[in-house]
């Protein structure tokens, strides 16, 4: 649920972005196999799982990328809130953007792509997804995604 | 985390399709008196005509909708309608258990069996998070604040960086690597600061807490929250409290009420231990 933030509040309460949802129930929740599975006879109990990994090797090119763009010469003193959030702003409209907001993205766009409209094959999904199976793009880290069951 | 594939996983998937073509996606497990809450018309998981309906049984029920069986689960509709059907159901203040995401059950005489066999366990555990929600905080160093920081602290990885800022592309490769590591790592650990303050802040205002941090982004910390809600008011203030503290540097995200998702786990194993 949303709770409308005062004017003038610093601390954002989103609702239902994908990012947040992603982060909160993946791999979290009850798992009844115990109660359904191995107690009852002859029931399927499906718990799929959904995981996105991103290679490291990408993570780390994309620092190096963003830390190397960064203009020293903006002498902003930490702790000036004005100057920092007009910097922050900026570099994310800025060509840096892809480096630390990349991840997420990469889980959105696996999600709004990767799992759902292509799986009526799964093997052709999971091929899709491998990470070693393909070669290394900066804009576009390899991920992965293991489903169990 | 890769486990092996259950050896019986086709034969259960073939199985499936030929014998089940709907089977009952279970959201939850809630107390009897929720079944008045309004989620009918709520979004199904995997089925947009769908109806989000109540297996009851004694004092609890299950939330649970159709789904078909003959296509895996895990489009961003489907998380979003899970989440949105868990976090209404916990808005209303009462207890619920979240199943994880993708449990589907083959009718609903099985969801009926899972509530008998569980009964007691079930119940304990929403008595424990009876007048308790789950609030997590999401924080994110602000990209070019966090490198700033960075190297302003670390005079060797501000001297990597002018050695190798003029070398082509392809001649720096593996410096680039390591510049990006060493990068990552000072960011890794400016976050576990982060966290650890966001900890010292908020827990005292908690019945319990987790930390979470996705591997894959240094920039990025989770901290979930069981609060109870005789404390939401104060535990809100202290987070706008850290929020304006470091407004332009770390940006707070604060979610929830939610269904207990990350505290649901120990509040059955807690009511296993002591039956």
């Amino acid at each position: 649920m949303t709770v409308a933030s005062p004017s003038g509040s610093y601390l954002e309460r989103p609702s239902g972005g994908l990012a947040e949802i992603v982060g909160l129930i993946l791999d979290k929740g009850l798992v009844i196999d115990v109660y359904a599975r191995v107690s009852l006879v002859g029931i399927e109990v499906l718990t799929i799982d959904a995981r996105v990994v991103v290679a490291s090797v990408d993570t780390y090119l994309r620092f190096a990328e963003a830390v190397n763009r960064l203009d020293l010469t903006q002498t902003e003193t930490p702790g000036v809130p004005g100057l920092i959030k007009e910097v922050r702003e900026g570099g994310a409209e800025s060509k840096t953007k892809g480096a630390l907001e990349g991840v997420k993205d990469v889980v959105g766009n696996i999600l709004a792509g990767g799992i759902g409209e292509g799986d009526e094959e799964d093997e052709e999904d999971e091929e899709e997804l491998e990470p070693e199976a393909r070669p290394r793009q900066r804009s576009h880290p390899a991920s992965r995604k293991d489903r169990e069951r | 985390v890769e486990q092996p594939a259950p050896a019986d996983a086709t034969a259960h998937t073939a199985y499936a399709k030929e014998v089940a073509m709907i089977g009952c996606y279970v959201y939850g497990i809630v107390p009897e008196t929720q079944t008045s809450t309004n989620v009918e018309d709520l979004p199904a998981v995997a089925n947009t005509h769908g109806k989000i309906s109540f297996i009851r049984h004694r004092e609890l029920a299950a939330v649970v909708s159709d789904v078909p069986t003959d296509r895996p689960l895990g489009t961003p509709e489907d998380l979003r309608s899970y989440a949105k059907v868990l976090d209404t159901l916990a808005a209303t203040g009462a207890p619920i258990l979240p199943l994880r995401f993708g449990t589907v059950i083959m009718d609903a005489q099985a969801v009926d069996h899972m509530l008998t066999e569980g009964y007691d366990h079930f119940m304990a555990a929403l008595e424990r998070l009876q007048g308790y929600a789950q609030f997590t905080v999401n924080a994110r160093y602000a990209q070019d604040a966090v490198l700033r920081e960075v190297l302003n602290e670390r005079p060797d990885i501000s001297q990597l960086r002018e050695e190798i800022k003029d070398l082509p592309e392809e001649a720096s490769y593996h410096q680039q690597i390591q510049l990006g590591q060493l990068v990552a790592e000072a960011v890794s650990n400016k976050r576990d600061t982060v966290a650890a303050e966001i900890q010292q802040c908020l827990a005292p205002l908690a019945a319990d807490t987790t930390t979470s941090s996705p591997p894959a982004d240094e920039t990025v910390v989770d901290l979930s929250f069981l609060v109870r809600n005789t404390h939401r008011a104060a535990f809100e203030q202290a987070a706008e409290d850290l929020a304006r503290r470091w407004h332009g540097r770390i940006r707070l995200r604060l979610l929830g009420p939610l269904a207990p998702y990350d505290f649901v786990a120990d509040a059955m194993a807690s009511s296993e231990e002591a039956p």
